[in-house]
């Protein structure tokens, strides 16, 4: 690790900023919320910037702080800081968040907020942040087996959601990335 | 339809986003901060452990102000027998001398600086003895300038901290000051978040083993035991509950363990099937909440 704590935060920031953001903005149901997580998941990263992993396993560390404190945003542990402020109004008036979130709106995103989360975290990691299998293990800390096991458990609930939904052929409904 | 088409946003409709100057000026703020142990003030929802206050009162308090003004405002320093305190421009540097003074001469010293902080004396476990903990601000922090600490190292003194913290700041804010449990006596719990992945017994992996399994090791090893049953929310929180043995049967799984003093393991137990409904998450008073 030959980069001085300061340029390689900077690289870490600039390269994982958007891909953090776009995590957090997915499970946020607010898109100002979205800013004080993303701001504290940053936080963590600078102050434990010789435990960060280098290149791409960063984003996966990034994602794995990202969604703990996302799990304490929900547990109410909530607060704005003023650091946030200006941020919090870019995203409150950003026209691609203006419309709500589709699981509010369409039959299939009905099913799918109607999984458990440990499920849709799944499904959505692959679907959204499109991580394979070792990607989703050294993330969640579980061996590449039991996301597949799991994975697999997920999709055929997803499925079976979608069916008593009265959606038809479920499993043409593909996961981008995979087959359901 | 895809899975991917309801997400809210995708990353390509980011593009661009991290050199937005709202983007740039976060991370500034960010790496304007110190980087390690600067920690920034969150009560965290977890069952409260026991609290014993210390009260080894110093026999004699001696205490040195510095730059008080004319008219009786904060001093620039303050030094007792416990901490001395210094005030620079940017925050102020905090030396505990001795981690089991009575909490009156920290807060006094705090309050002879200009700030207006709770101080409890907390019992901790043998490596976190002497530590600053804090600040907390149980109302939540929203108010200019930034709030936390950050150890400094090496430290001549028990313990050597940066605290920032804006002292016109009107809600409560606690310190704790670490000092050794007794034996037995049931430790503080202020560690970072909650006891993922942790294990308690060196050279035992307990993740993933069966209660009963981690309940033999730890008679084994001389040590008792609690239970921690962890219950998931739909809405992806968790709630500890501290229970009896009677509670926990010993087919199910553990999750992680973590000494709660010095002869007590406690066990994070996933809650089994047969566990019944999770209850309302029913926080207990912490450290922090407990009468001044």
């Amino acid at each position: 690790m030959g980069a001085d704590p300061n340029s390689r935060f900077v690289e870490i920031y600039e390269s994982a900023y958007e891909p953090i953001l776009g995590y957090v903005l997915r499970r946020c149901p607010h898109p100002e919320d979205a800013a004080d997580v993303v701001a504290e998941t940053f936080t963590i990263a600078w102050r434990r910037i010789e435990e960060v992993p280098e290149d791409h396993e960063a984003r996966l560390w990034l994602y794995g702080v990202a969604r703990r404190v996302l799990a304490n945003h929900r547990r109410g542990e909530r607060r704005h800081e003023q650091r946030t402020a200006a941020l919090r109004e870019r995203l409150a008036a950003s026209p691609a968040l203006a419309r709500p979130p589709e699981d509010e709106i369409s039959q299939m995103g009905r099913v799918f907020r109607d999984l458990t989360d440990d499920d849709r975290e799944l499904l959505s990691l692959v679907a959204w942040e499109k991580l394979d299998h070792g990607q989703i293990a050294r993330m969640l800390g579980i061996s590449r087996n039991a996301v597949r096991i799991r994975l697999y458990r997920a999709r055929r609930r997803f499925a079976r959601g979608l069916a008593g939904a009265g959606i038809d052929h479920p499993r043409a409904v593909a996961l981008e990335g995979s087959s359901l | 339809m895809n899975l991917a088409d309801i997400a809210r946003v995708h990353d390509r409709d980011l593009a661009g986003e991290a050199a937005a100057p709202e983007a740039q000026g976060l991370m500034h703020a960010i790496m304007s901060e110190e980087r390690e142990r600067l920690a920034v003030a969150r009560p965290r929802r977890r069952v409260g452990r026991g609290l014993v206050l210390g009260l080894a009162a110093t026999a004699t308090a001696v205490a040195i102000a510095v730059g008080a003004g004319l008219v009786g405002g904060p001093a620039t320093s303050y030094a007792n027998a416990a901490v001395s305190i210094k005030k620079t421009d940017e925050y102020f540097s905090v030396n505990i001398t001795d981690p089991t003074a009575d909490r009156r001469r920290f807060e006094e010293a705090f309050r002879a600086v200009g700030l207006n902080v709770t101080v409890k004396v907390i019992p901790v476990a043998p490596s976190e003895v002497g530590k600053l903990i804090g600040p907390i601000v149980p109302g939540g922090f929203m108010w200019h300038g930034s709030i936390g600490t950050q150890s400094i190292e090496p430290c001549s003194s028990a313990f050597c901290a940066k605290v920032w913290m804006p002292a016109d700041f009107p809600g409560r804010v606690v310190f704790g000051v670490g000092r050794p449990a007794r034996p037995g006596e049931p430790y503080v719990d202020e560690g970072p978040g909650g006891p993922e992945g942790e294990e308690a017994l060196s050279g035992y992996v307990s993740h993933g083993k069966a209660v009963a399994d981690v309940r033999a090791e730890l008679r084994r090893r001389g040590l008792k035991a609690g239970y921690r049953l962890m219950w998931q929310y739909s809405d992806g929180g968790w709630f500890d509950e501290a229970v009896p043995a009677s509670r926990v049967k010993g087919a199910w799984t553990v999750a992680s363990t973590r000494f709660s003093s010095s002869d007590t393991v406690d066990l994070y137990v996933t809650a089994g099937k047969d566990a019944g409904p999770a209850p309302s998450p029913h926080p207990q008073p912490q450290w922090y909440d407990m009468p001044d």
